[in-house]
C-alpha cells in the first residue's frame, strides 16, 4: 500500500508546516522556526508525523562556518594593522619605527607583524632605521579588509579563499555548525486529498474521562527525549544511610546496640578503662574539657572503688596495678567522649553473659580539622562476652568484620596497642586502589577492666574504622565531606552500595 | 602515638639485610610500628609507634632488638657488663617532696657518628615528651664526662645561682633562665611549682644542668669527639628515671659503648639506702601456661613457651609443670599481669598463624527502642520531601546566638577548645540547619532539609544528652502552612495530639511562631524564621520550620542520658 492510498491523519499544525516546507522545497529548521513562530520543542514534534509519514526527509548537516575573532573584529573596524601603518605612510616618508608605532597606536607584537607583513609583500624599504612606502599608489590587502567588514556586517560571503590566512592570523575561526535540513519528499497536492487534520489535546482532563470525549481525542504525543525539569526528592543523608546499613549487619550478626551520653565522666571514659589518671590521653591536648559544668558524680557503687583498688595495686586481678593514689575528684571531671569504649564501659555494669554489643557514637578530641581529622567523628565500636570465649575467637570475629562489613575476603592482622586491651590486634584488609588499610582494631579487656566489675568471664572490645570504609567505597578523599554542607553533594550523591 | 625519623639505609645496615620498604614494614609490625612515610630523596623514613608505654621502642635500636628475636637472630634479655664508676651523686633532702629521683651511669668508648647522636638526642626528647609527661615526670641530660669530677651534688640551689645555657654564650642568672631562654619558658612552670631550683654540680662547682629545664653549654652536651659521657635522668619517681636510664644505656651498648654505674647517695628521707644504677633489678612474673592457653585458645607446651618469650627478648628462668617464671627485661615496665606475657606469646606465634575461629557466640541482635523511634522521624521528615543532613554537636557559639538573634545563654563548654568553632555543644538543631542554608544559597530552592541528631544540655544543673528533630523550609513561596503541615502529617501518624500556642522567640517573626504543646508541656517550637536573621545570613527567600524534642512525644522511645 503506497502512501498516496492511505489515508494519513494529521494535526492541523503540521498540515501547516508541511506546506511551508512544499513551498520551499528545502528549508533548514531555524528558517522554519522563523516562519511558523513555533519554539522547536513543538516544531520537532510537528516534524515527528511529517518524517514518519514520509512525507519529509529531515537530514542533520554539520557545516563548518568561519566567525570572526575578537582580533579580526577589531581589524574590520580599525582597519588591519599593516593598512594602518601604509596609510600613516602614505603622507610621511621615513619613519623611524619607534614613532610609527606610537603614530599607529599599537603593541608592538602587532606592529613588527605588520612590518613584516608590508616588507614581505615588497611594499616598503626600511633604510637606515627609516621605513617607507615604495609605491604609494598600491592598496594593501585590500580584498581581505573587504571581506572582514562583510563578514562583521553579517552578510553570506565566500570566504574559501582567505580562510588559510584568515585562520593563520587569529583574524576568524572556523566553528562547526550543526543544522537540520528539511527537504519535501512527496509535493503536498499529491497527498492534500488524503490528509485527515485530528482533533488533538495536550493534556487528559477529569471531564474528558468523564464524559467519554476522550475516544474522539488524540492526545499529543509526550516528547520523550526532552530532559525533565530538575527534582530533588526527600533523602537519608548519604554517610547516615551508610551508618544504618552497618547497624543493620551487626544487628543480623547478633549485636545489640548499646548508647551512652556525648558529655562523660572521666570515670567512663577513662578509669574503668584502667587508664592510670596521668596517662597522657589524658592531658589537655588529647581530650575535651566540659568547663561548664566542670564536675558531674561518680556512681556510688561498689565498682568505683574496685577501679580506684585496680588502679592502686591491682585490684585481686594479680596485677602490680599503676600504684599512685587515685584521685576521684579527677575521675569525677566532665569531658566530651574522646572514644566508643566509654559506651562499652558503662556496658560492663550488670553486664549479661553471653551478650554481644556495639555502639555507632559521635566522639570528639581536640585536632585542628583538616582533609584527614575531625575534631568530631563517628567510632563504631563494641564487646563480646562468652566465659569460653579465646584471643583465636577475637580473631574470628575481626574476620567476620572484614568478609561481612568490609567485604573483603583479603585481610590481616598485626600487633597493636590500646591501654585497656591484652593481646591487641589490628585488623587490615586490601585495598585495591590504596593496598593494605586499617579496618579495625580489637583486644581482650584487660581484667583490671572486666573484675572491678565482677566480670569474670573474657570479654573482647573492638572497634571498626567505618569512617575510612564509607570514603573508600565513595572516592572520597576529605573527611570533612562525611559532614558535608554541600546542598549539590546531599542531593546528589549516588546510592549505589560498593 | 610516638612518630620518630630514621634512615632507611641505616636501618637495613643494623638488620645486616637489604629489605624492600613492605618487608621492613612488615618486620616493624612485631614492634607494634609503621612506616608512615618514605622520603627518598633524604633516604628517610618517618616511623609511627603506636605503643604509649613502650619507650625502649622508640629508637631504631630497640624495634630492631625487637625484630631481630623474632628473626631468631637474636633471644633473650640482651646483657652487658657494668662495672664500676667510682662516681657518686649526692642527693639534698630538700628536694625530696619535688623532684627527688635521680639515676645516672656512666658510658665510655663511645663513637658516634652524627647520625646517630642526632637519633639519640630524638630518642630522648620523645621520651621526655610523652614517657616523662613533657619533663614533669622526668627528664634526661647527657654531659661530657672529662670536664665532671666526683662527687656530684644534685641540690636546691637559690635563683641567683649563674651559668652559661645551652644555645647562650652569656652567663644568666636561674631565675633569668626561666624568664628569657626559649627552654626556660617551655618548662620553667615546672620549677616554679616546686618553689626552689633544683642543680646538678660538679666536685669542681661546675653547673651540669637546671634540670628538667637546661644542660649547660659546654659542659652539657655530647658531639662526634665525645668518648666518655655521664648520662642523668631526674623525675618523681624512682622506677621511671631507673627505666629510662636503662633504656639509654641499650641503646649505647648497641653501639659498642662501656657502661659504668654510679652510686646514688639519697638521704634517709628520700631513700632508705644508697643506690647503684643502673639498677637491674631482675623483675619476675609467673605464669601458669594452661591459664594462658585457654585465654589464648592454644595449645602451646612449656618448652615451646620458654622459647617463644625469648624470641620476644624475655628470659624464662625456671619451667615448674605448667608454670613459667619469666625474666622482665631492665629497659621494660609495661608488665603489669600475666595477660601481658600473654600478648607477647601471641605475637611470637604470629598473629596470623593462630588462625581465626569460626563465629561462634549466638546470641540475638537488635537496635535500640530509641534507634528505632528516630528512624522512624527520618523516615517520615524524608517522606515530606526533606533532604537529611548530618551537622556537628560540638559547635560555633556564633552559630548558635547571635546568627539566630538569640543572646548568650548557659551552654555546655569546652575548657580547651582548639579554635572557637568548635567551643559549645549546640542544645538546639534548627541554628545548625540555618547556618547549612546560608551556605547553599546558590542552590535551587526550595530547599527543604532537617536534622535528627543528639543535642545536650543541662536541667538542673545536670547535664544530658538527647535527641531532637529539626525541619526547615526555604523557598521564594514557603510559607507557615509548609512547615505547620508537614509538623501536623509528623505528629498525626506518630499518633500524638498536639496544640500550638502563640509566642514570641528571637529566632521568629513576631505573631508568626508558636510553641509545640504535647499534653500540656512544652516539647517544641515552630515558625517563621525572622528576616533580620535571613539578611544576617544572606538567605533570600522566607524560611520557615521546627524543631520538637522526641524524649516528649509520647509514642517514641526517645529518652533523656544523663551524664551522672
Amino acid at each position: 500500500m503506497s502512501n498516496l492510498e492511505k489515508k494519513i491523519s494529521l494535526p492541523s499544525e503540521a498540515v501547516k508546516i508541511y506546506q511551508i516546507i512544499d513551498e520551499n522545497a528545502k528549508i533548514s529548521i531555524k528558517e522554519l522556526e522563523k516562519q511558523t513562530k513555533l519554539d522547536r520543542g513543538k516544531l520537532e514534534y510537528y516534524l515527528g508525523f511529517l518524517v514518519t509519514n514520509e512525507l519529509i526527509s529531515r537530514l542533520e548537516i554539520v557545516s563548518h562556518q568561519i566567525y570572526l575573532t575578537n582580533n579580526g573584529k577589531e581589524a574590520a573596524e580599525d582597519q588591519l594593522v599593516e593598512r594602518r601603518i601604509a596609510k600613516i605612510l602614505k603622507e610621511k616618508v621615513g619613519v623611524s619605527f619607534t614613532d610609527l608605532s606610537k603614530l599607529v597606536k599599537t603593541e608592538n607584537k602587532e606592529m613588527n607583524a605588520g612590518v613584516g607583513l608590508l616588507k614581505k609583500q615588497g611594499l616598503i624599504k626600511i633604510d637606515k632605521g627609516q621605513i617607507s612606502l615604495i609605491d604609494k599608489k598600491k592598496e594593501v590587502n585590500k580584498e581581505l579588509q573587504t571581506i572582514l567588514e562583510q563578514l562583521l556586517s553579517g552578510k553570506t560571503v565566500d570566504t574559501s579563499d582567505f580562510n588559510e590566512i584568515l585562520l593563520q592570523r587569529n583574524l576568524a575561526s572556523l566553528e562547526e555548525v550543526k543544522d537540520i535540513l528539511l527537504e519535501i519528499l512527496i509535493p503536498y497536492k499529491e497527498v492534500s486529498s488524503s490528509i485527515q487534520k485530528m482533533n488533538e489535546v495536550s493534556r487528559l482532563t477529569p471531564e474528558m474521562i468523564r464524559d467519554g470525549s476522550w475516544r474522539d481525542t488524540r492526545l499529543r504525543e509526550y516528547n520523550l527525549k526532552a530532559s525533565p525539569p530538575t527534582f530533588y526528592g526527600g533523602r537519608k543523608q548519604p554517610y547516615a544511610e551508610f551508618l544504618d546499613e552497618v547497624k543493620q549487619k551487626l544487628c543480623a550478626l547478633g549485636f545489640k546496640e548499646m548508647r551512652g551520653p556525648i558529655v562523660e565522666l572521666e570515670f567512663w571514659n577513662f578509669d574503668a578503662l584502667f587508664q592510670a589518671q596521668n596517662h597522657s590521653a589524658r592531658e589537655w591536648s588529647d581530650v575535651y574539657q566540659v568547663s561548664n559544668p566542670k564536675q558531674g558524680k561518680l556512681p556510688k557503687a561498689d565498682y568505683v572503688e574496685n577501679v580506684k583498688k585496680a588502679h592502686e595495686y591491682g585490684y585481686d586481678t594479680g596485677s602490680k596495678g599503676w600504684r599512685y593514689k587515685w584521685d576521684p575528684i579527677k575521675s569525677a571531671q566532665l569531658v566530651l567522649r574522646a572514644h566508643g569504649t566509654s559506651v562499652s564501659a558503662r556496658t560492663l555494669v550488670d553486664l549479661e553473659v553471653p551478650s554481644k554489643y556495639f555502639s555507632i557514637s559521635r566522639c570528639y578530641r581536640p585536632d585542628t580539622v583538616d582533609a584527614t581529622h575531625l575534631c568530631e567523628f563517628t567510632q563504631v565500636e563494641g564487646i563480646v562476652v562468652d566465659p569460653s570465649i579465646t584471643f583465636r575467637d577475637l580473631l574470628g570475629i575481626l574476620k567476620a568484620f572484614a568478609v561481612d562489613i568490609a567485604e573483603n575476603e583479603h585481610f590481616k592482622f598485626k600487633p597493636d596497642y590500646y591501654p585497656f586491651t591484652e593481646p591487641s590486634v589490628e585488623l587490615n584488609v586490601l585495598d585495591p586502589n590504596l593496598g593494605w588499610i586499617e579496618f579495625g582494631g580489637a583486644g581482650i579487656f584487660r581484667p583490671e577492666v572486666t573484675k572491678p566489675f565482677g566480670i569474670e568471664a573474657p570479654v573482647i572490645a573492638w572497634g571498626l574504622g567505618i569512617e575510612r570504609l564509607f570514603m573508600v567505597k565513595n572516592g572520597i578523599t576529605d573527611i570533612r565531606e562525611l559532614f558535608s554542607h554541600k546542598f549539590d553533594w546531599l542531593r546528589t550523591a549516588k546510592m549505589s552500595r560498593g | 602515638m610516638v612518630s620518630i625519623k630514621a634512615s632507611y639505609k641505616k636501618m637495613q645496615e643494623m638488620l645486616g639485610k637489604q629489605l624492600s620498604i613492605e618487608q621492613l614494614e612488615d618486620l616493624l609490625s612485631y614492634a607494634k610500628s609503621e612506616i608512615d612515610q618514605y622520603i627518598e630523596e633524604e633516604d628517610m623514613l618517618v616511623i609511627d609507634i603506636k605503643t604509649s608505654n613502650r619507650p625502649d621502642l622508640w629508637s631504631p635500636e630497640g624495634m630492631i632488638r625487637e625484630i631481630k628475636g623474632i628473626l631468631e637472630e637474636e633471644s633473650g634479655i640482651p646483657e652487658y657488663e657494668v662495672k664500676e664508676s667510682g662516681y657518686v651523686v649526692k642527693v639534698d633532702s630538700q628536694l625530696a617532696s619535688t623532684r627527688p629521683y635521680i639515676a645516672c651511669a656512666v658510658a665510655k668508648n663511645i663513637s658516634l657518628t652524627d647520625y646517630y647522636i642526632k637519633q639519640i638526642m630524638q630518642l630522648s626528647e620523645k621520651i621526655d615528651y610523652s614517657y616523662g609527661r613533657q619533663r614533669k615526670r622526668s627528664s634526661i641530660g647527657f654531659y661530657n664526662l672529662s670536664m665532671i669530677k666526683s662527687p656530684i651534688e644534685y641540690k636546691v640551689i637559690e635563683e641567683t645561682h649563674e651559668f652559661i645555657p645551652l644555645e647562650s654564650t652569656e652567663k644568666m642568672s636561674l631565675e633569668r633562665i626561666l624568664e628569657e631562654h626559649e627552654k626556660g619558658k617551655e618548662f620553667g612552670h615546672i620549677i616554679k611549682g616546686y618553689g626552689h631550683y633544683p642543680i646538678l654540680l660538679s666536685a669542681d662547682g661546675t653547673t651540669l644542668s637546671l634540670p628538667p629545664v637546661i644542660n649547660s653549654n659546654d659542659v652539657g652536651k655530647i658531639t662526634e669527639e665525645t668518648t666518655g659521657s655521664l648520662i642523668e635522668v631526674t623525675g618523681t619517681n624512682f622506677e621511671t628515671v631507673n627505666v629510662v636510664l636503662n633504656i639509654l644505656c641499650q641503646v649505647l651498648v648497641t653501639h659498642g659503648a662501656e657502661i659504668y654505674s654510679v652510686k646514688i647517695e639519697y638521704p634517709p628521707d628520700i631513700y632508705t639506702r644508697s643506690v647503684i644504677t643502673p639498677l637491674f633489678d631482675k623483675e619476675e612474673i609467673e605464669i601458669n601456661l594452661d591459664v594462658v592457653n585457654k585465654y589464648l585458645g592454644t595449645k602451646m607446651k612449656p618448652k615451646d613457651a620458654a622459647k617463644l618469650v625469648a624470641k620476644r627478648r624475655f628470659n624464662c628462668n625456671s619451667i615448674d609443670s605448667n608454670i613459667l617464671t619469666i625474666e622482665i627485661p631492665p629497659y621494660r615496665k609495661d608488665i603489669l599481669h600475666w595477660v601481658d606475657i600473654a600478648e607477647e606469646l601471641a605475637i611470637a606465634l604470629d598473629y596470623n598463624k593462630i588462625g581465626p575461629t569460626k563465629w561462634k557466640v549466638l546470641t540475638t541482635g537488635g537496635l535500640l527502642p530509641e534507634t528505632e523511634s528516630e528512624n522512624l522521624v527520618r523516615n517520615i521528615l524524608v517522606g515530606a520531601g526533606g533532604t537529611e543532613v548530618l551537622t556537628n554537636i560540638l559547635t560555633d557559639p556564633e552559630i548558635l546566638t547571635t546568627k539566630v538573634n538569640i543572646d548568650k545563654q548557659e551552654y555546655v563548654r569546652i575548657e580547651n577548645p582548639v579554635t572557637s568553632t568548635y567551643s559549645v555543644m549546640r542544645k538546639m538543631i534548627y541554628p545548625l540547619l540555618i547556618n547549612v542554608l546560608s551556605k547553599n544559597t546558590h542552590e535551587t530552592y526550595p530547599q527543604m532539609l532537617f536534622e535528627v541528631g543528639e543535642i545536650v544540655k543541662l536541667i538542673d544543673k545536670k547535664v544530658v544528652t538527647q535527641s531532637n528533630a529539626a525541619f526547615l523550609c526555604a523557598d521564594a513561596d514557603a510559607s507557615f502552612e509548609d512547615t505547620h503541615k508537614r509538623l501536623n502529617q509528623l505528629l498525626s501518624l506518630l499518633d500524638t495530639d498536639y496544640e500550638i500556642k502563640q509566642i514570641n522567640h528571637p529566632s521568629f517573626t513576631e505573631g508568626r511562631c508558636g510553641l509545640i504543646l504535647i499534653e500540656n508541656k512544652k516539647c517544641g517550637i515552630i515558625g517563621e524564621i525572622h528576616p533580620s536573621i535571613l539578611e544576617n545570613n544572606q538567605i533570600w527567600v522566607p524560611v520557615v520550620g521546627f524543631e520538637i524534642e522526641l524524649p516528649l512525644i509520647p509514642s517514641l522511645k526517645c529518652n533523656v542520658k544523663s551524664t551522672d
